[in-house]
């Protein structure tokens, strides 16, 4: 594994009897995309806030940039990048200004026209930040988070609420930051976004970490090798479906089939439905992912 | 200090796009000015007014008596306060036996020339003597009548209107003294000397009495209002957050704010005295050292006042709230827009401990549209007490993010 540009050990935060972070351990290898993904309430963002220096911890090291530290000071701040959830800006400011204004505080800062072009916002540079779509808002976001031309650059649920083709926006850039290798912690509850743009993952519940590794290496932890899923009222047995077949579960109204080998347990779904009665509504073909992952360690969904 | 300037920038420019704001800070100081010249016109004309007038007496005598003696008298009744309640016409400022009254009207003049009093009378030294040989004279040959001078202050208000009065005192006084001499004729046995002293001020006007009461107005609103709303806004949706994961700490915000801050007042400062200059004819000159410095000190007083409503609020709205309750006592009991030496005791506890009091007190003062109540030692005392006090207590209580 490469050099950890974030190393965090045994970090704890409590408020009143609430344990919101409760011995959380790992570490972001530099150059690479590091997601904690987990539920709300899951110690994500509040992980996040102690890494940049919005909130002390009770207890536990940390190391940024090669540096131990008890707190974010200002030196770190200076090689950090930060897109807050939630974050806002003056609403009276122009795009443009908003980047100077950022730019003033980090001594050696990019260019706000540089910054304008690399977040494709250079048409609303003039533009007052309360006319802003919520897609252009958070691209704003990612300028003032590289304005500085960070290390390390922390991305705390970039794309929630957002449309389809905003997200998209966002993780191209996400994207191209680590190709001029950069460290990137992202947090999200959208699988499918930690699939698309980590390299490295950190599960969290409960304020615990619950796993942690490369997507894929996690998802083949399972053993599961491909997944059917349909929906139907009844649900075949495992031995229906001949010894190809590994598990059959129900969640919901859908229906999950784990094979080890497709053609074979595809061939005997097809005749049970046949023989049953019972239609494979909507079947769709998959790879376990992140969600199944999480299911499997908690017994419930990412998004629930 | 690129931050700080940033963010002084920033502050500025916001509340300047902001309509709201910029009605509140500039729109409506300016609407003010032009509503109260009106009002105040027409309110300074009313009987409560109470000028500060000195009256010195260097009349010699003469075989008839100290005509002169009278003449103060006169002026001492007027001065007791009526038994109605109403306030005396006059604060009646005369020399002590210890005093020499050449030297006391001298000093008495300069007073009059920067403010501290509304005018000077002076009764010349022959003023018996020309009385007694009016006296002699009447029915033959005429002769010189004798002269009581007003001095005054060349066009202010406050001594325009002293002068109108004592010419009216006069006359009732010039009227007994023909009767006591037996002089029924319509010559008068009394004439009015007057002369302007000028005045370290150029012409004052009613509208004078109304810019520094406006300006300090604007100031006290944009420190009340402005500095909890933008600050508790930031807090609550974030906006001083995005500050924080940077390298800016609370001590550099907190300076590129209050820059920013006072470049607005400066501004509405800039806009009500053009506006009270060249459309309403003000002509006080704010740009001495002692006016600036009551105006920078106004400002600093009203930040800090604000940084205080902040610290006690939780949400912008409940910082409203605040502002809202300390507004009208503050500001109208601070005499920004009449004079406050009528309020009534209960009242008057609230005025003392007001620091708009002392700081519109001193302002005024030290442009000569009024006489200094407190002195100047106490008028810029009593505002910096304060700025110690919030400023102490806003940074022990203000929470500059949430949650923290």
């Amino acid at each position: 594994m490469d050099e950890a540009a974030l190393r965090v050990t045994n970090l704890r935060k409590s408020y009143g009897e609430v344990r919101a972070v409760d011995g959380v351990s790992f570490a972001a290898p530099a150059g690479r995309v590091f997601t904690l993904l987990g539920p709300n309430g899951a110690g994500k963002t509040t992980t996040l806030e102690i890494l940049e220096g919005i909130r002390d911890a009770d207890e536990g090291e940390i190391e940024v940039l090669g540096r131990r530290l008890r707190r974010i000071d200002r030196a770190t701040k200076e090689r950090m990048g930060v897109l807050l959830q939630e974050g806002n800006f003056e609403p009276y400011l122009k795009v443009r200004e908003v980047l100077s204004l950022f730019a003033a505080f980090f001594r050696a800062p990019r260019s706000p026209a540089e910054m304008l072009r690399e977040i494709a916002l250079e048409e609303k540079g003039n533009a007052l930040v309360r006319t802003l779509s919520g897609g252009q808002k958070q691209r704003l976001a990612i300028g003032v988070a590289l304005i500085n031309n960070p290390d390390l650059v922390f991305l705390d649920e970039p794309t929630t609420g957002l449309d389809p083709q905003a997200r998209h926006n966002i993780w191209a850039i996400v994207s191209g930051l680590t190709a001029s290798r950069k460290t990137v912690v992202l947090t999200t509850h959208y699988m499918e976004e930690a699939e698309a743009l980590s390299q490295d993952v950190c599960i969290m519940d409960h304020g615990k970490v619950i796993a942690e590794g490369a997507p894929r290496e996690l998802a083949a932890e399972l053993g599961q090798e491909t997944l059917i899923e349909f929906v139907a009222g009844a649900e075949p047995s495992p031995e229906s479906l001949g010894p190809s077949c590994k598990a059959v579960r129900r969640d919901g109204d859908l229906v999950v089939v784990e094979s080890e080998d497709l053609v074979a347990t595809m061939a005997r779904l097809l005749e049970w439905s046949a023989s049953a009665g019972s239609p494979l509504a909507g079947m769709t073909v998959r790879q376990p992912n992140l969600e199944d992952v999480f299911l499997s360690l908690t017994g419930r969904r990412l998004r629930t | 200090m690129r931050g700080v300037f940033a963010l002084a920038r920033t502050q500025l420019i916001t509340s300047l796009r902001e309509r709201i704001t910029l009605f509140w800070f500039l729109v409506f100081p300016l609407f003010l000015l032009a509503l109260l010249s009106f009002i105040f016109a027409n309110v300074g004309k009313t009987e409560d007014l109470s000028f500060d007038i000195t009256v010195v007496n260097l009349d010699r005598g003469s075989a008839h008596g100290s005509f002169g003696a009278g003449v103060v008298e006169t002026f001492r009744q007027l001065a007791q306060p009526g038994s109605s309640g109403k306030a005396a016409l006059f604060r009646l400022h005369e020399p002590t036996d210890a005093e020499e009254a050449q030297a006391y009207l001298a000093e008495e003049i300069h007073a009059l020339r920067v403010g501290q009093r509304a005018a000077v009378v002076e009764i010349p030294a022959d003023f018996s003597e020309s009385l007694s040989a009016a006296a002699r004279a009447a029915g033959g040959r005429a002769t010189a009548p004798a002269r009581v001078i007003v001095h005054t202050s060349g066009g202010r208000t406050s001594s325009d209107m002293a002068l109108g009065i004592i010419e009216q005192v006069l006359v009732r006084i010039d009227k007994e003294i023909l009767t006591k001499l037996g002089l029924f004729d319509a010559a008068h046995a009394v004439a009015i000397g007057h002369r302007e002293v000028g005045s370290e001020n150029k012409a004052l006007a009613y509208v004078d009495f109304l810019v520094p009461g406006v300006i300090l107005m604007g100031f006290f609103t944009a420190g009340l209002f402005s500095v909890p709303g933008t600050i508790l806004f930031g807090r609550e949706r974030k906006i001083l957050r995005a500050y924080w994961v940077t390298p800016l700490d609370v001590p550099r915000f907190f300076a590129g704010f209050s820059l920013g801050h006072i470049a607005l007042c400066v501004l509405q400062f800039v806009c009500v005295w053009v506006l009270g200059r060249y459309a309403f004819g003000a002509h006080i000159d704010l740009f001495r050292p002692l006016a600036l410095g009551y105006l920078a000190l106004a400002v600093v007083t009203f930040l800090s006042l604000g940084f205080l409503v902040a610290a006690m609020a939780r949400t912008p709205n409940s910082a409203m709230a605040i502002a809202n309750i300390v507004n009208m006592p503050m500001m109208f009991l601070g005499g920004l827009f009449f004079p406050t030496g009528s309020v009534p005791p209960a009242l008057r506890v609230i005025m003392l401990a007001n620091p708009v009091t002392y700081l519109a007190d001193g302002l005024r003062a030290s442009v000569g549209v009024s006489a200094a109540t407190f002195g100047h030692a106490v008028s810029l005392g009593v505002p910096c007490a304060w700025i110690v006090g919030c400023t102490v207590v806003a940074s022990l209580r203000l929470k500059w993010d949430v949650g923290r």
